[in-house]
């Protein structure tokens, strides 16, 4: 039963949560920049089908619509075209850590969705369970620290091209993350300090009567800037800057392996939206709003409300992504350095202060 | 549970090995990279979560980053062995004879009993109470030290910085 429980929570964590958001974030990165640049973006996938079978016409009248929408072309036609492609791998690479450098760009995002609670505690099967794979005692640190491990796969994947590009490419990506993992730490230490706590569950309990944001705006602004550099896109994405590096670290890479660091990369959009909203936004919380038991209808509702506010919180990182120049590198390097790395530290002592007055918690 | 810390045994001690052998220094980095989560593995099969995740944020996250950044950024070359030598082999040997020693008396004096699990030890609270009220002092100390080392590299850097610029 225990074990039962645990494959269920991961597939969940996995399948349910973290691959539907990348997915969802891979069309709206398609089909939402096209209307942002005032195109029409993909709609010719499945636009042809048609059927003379009665029982046939709401199926391909389905399919019509969702390849208009450009689902079929981003989930089905890259997909294919991805795996069916040729793997090529350049000559004089190493090619061990060309082939790992993928995989350990995505494992650490998928590992740090085993911590992230998804709902509300609720009754089944005579006990209380928590829709949460690992239930840690150091939860964000757990979420930092696979932050932090995941530019090995970049740096790696960079070095291994046996190309100055890649090279560039992943040096830029590694110096960026480690700059901003600053101001990322200390407004994680903030946000514990208001808190009080490292589990994320009891944080989203915290905000029952009222949202993080609402008392915190200032360290909300800093962790969602520093998120948006640590996912490499939007205007800080400097590593991969197509007009000057090809794509960067990953340049060297084709079919499925190219691929799977985009998953990986949307994978990080969602799990950083995830953070934000539990640590800011209330998690499944609802304003005015309290849940009435532990009834397993209430976790559907609470993990609905979470994804819901996910979903807002990725197809804003897309619109930034979409809206907003790239920045030149030293300006990178100031931003992080000189003005959210200061600011984070007095936002720091502006809550150590807060709360020894017994101002918070 | 012993299988887990025979398998993370056995794999921490090759990587080790590889560490020291591999010819090309990005592999090494890599294989202690890999040493180092294997340590964070031990510290949580032994419920220690809090000093497994910090493991895994201060080595594997920061500092071996930072190894890699600059072995990246030197395009190390590939290591060549170097000819034997007397006086290293016989450092080596009365270094390993000296752990070894330790190491089994440390086994006779029931080092293999596995220490007791309790449900404190590893959290936050704990660790956080011991180290700042015991080990206050200590724990400054080693502020302090960082402090000045921190202020050592950019008086360093600067100095560096000034005279290109003459």
């Amino acid at each position: 039963m225990e074990l039962m429980i645990l494959v269920a929570k991961v597939i969940v964590a996995l399948f349910l949560v973290a691959l539907h958001l990348a997915a969802f974030c891979t069309w709206v990165e398609r089909k939402g920049s096209a209307l942002i640049q005032d195109r029409i973006g993909a709609n010719r996938s499945a636009a042809y089908v048609q059927t003379d079978n009665l029982l046939l016409k709401p199926v391909a009248f389905f399919l019509r619509i969702m390849g208009g929408l450009g689902v079929i072309n981003t989930l089905v036609n890259d997909a294919v075209k991805a795996i069916l492609k040729e793997d090529f791998v350049p000559a004089g690479v190493p090619k061990f850590v060309h082939a790992l450098a993928p995989f350990l760009a995505v494992f650490p995002i998928f590992l740090a969705y085993a911590v992230v609670p998804m709902a509300p505690d609720f009754e089944a099967f005579g006990q209380v369970i928590r829709l949460q794979v690992a239930s840690l005692d150091a939860g964000v640190l757990f979420l930092f620290a696979m932050g932090s491990v995941s530019v090995y796969g970049v740096a790696m994947a960079g070095w291994s091209g046996n190309n100055k590009f890649s090279l560039l490419g992943a040096l830029r990506a590694s110096a960026q993350m480690i700059s901003y993992e600053l101001a990322m730490g200390i407004s994680l230490v903030t946000v514990i300090l208001v808190y009080g706590t490292l589990d994320l569950y009891e944080m989203v309990n915290a905000q029952g009567k009222l949202w993080g944001i609402c008392y915190q705006p200032l360290t909300f602004l800093i962790l969602f800037t520093v998120g948006m550099a640590e996912t490499k896109r939007g205007p800080f994405d400097l590593p991969e800057s197509e007009s000057e590096l090809v794509a960067g670290y990953f340049t060297e890479y084709s079919g499925m392996k190219f691929l799977v660091f985009w998953l990986g990369e949307f994978a990080e959009i969602g799990l950083f939206a995830l953070l934000l909203t539990i640590l800011f936004f209330g998690g499944w919380n609802i304003p005015f709003f309290t849940y009435p038991s532990n009834h397993w209808i209430w976790a559907i509702v609470g993990f609905h409300v979470l994804l819901l506010k996910v979903v807002f919180f990725c197809v804003l990182q897309i619109v930034i992504r979409w809206t907003l120049p790239r920045f030149r590198y030293d300006q990178l390097m100031d931003l992080g350095w000189k003005i959210l790395l200061p600011l984070s530290m007095l936002n720091l002592v502006f809550y150590a202060a807060l709360k020894l007055s017994g101002g918070i918690g | 549970m012993a299988v887990t810390f025979y398998l993370m045994a056995v794999l921490l001690l090759l990587s080790a090995v590889a560490v020291i052998t591999f010819k090309n220094p990005i592999y090494s980095a890599l294989a202690l990279v890999f040493n180092l989560f294997v340590v964070a593995g031990l510290f949580a099969t032994l419920d220690a979560h809090f000093i497994a995740a910090v493991q895994v944020v201060v080595y594997a996250g920061a500092i071996m980053v930072l190894v890699m950044f600059v072995l990246m950024l030197l395009s190390a070359k590939l290591e060549k062995a170097s000819p034997f030598s007397p006086l290293y082999f016989g450092a080596a040997l009365i270094c390993g004879l000296a752990f070894a020693v330790t190491l089994g008396l440390e086994f006779d004096s029931g080092f293999n009993s596995a220490p007791p699990a309790s449900d404190l030890q590893g959290t936050v609270a704990a660790v956080g109470k011991v180290l700042y009220s015991r080990y206050v002092f200590p724990f400054e100390a080693a502020s302090l030290l960082l402090m000045a080392a921190i202020a050592g590299a950019v008086v360093l850097a600067r100095r560096r910085y000034r005279t290109k610029e003459l």
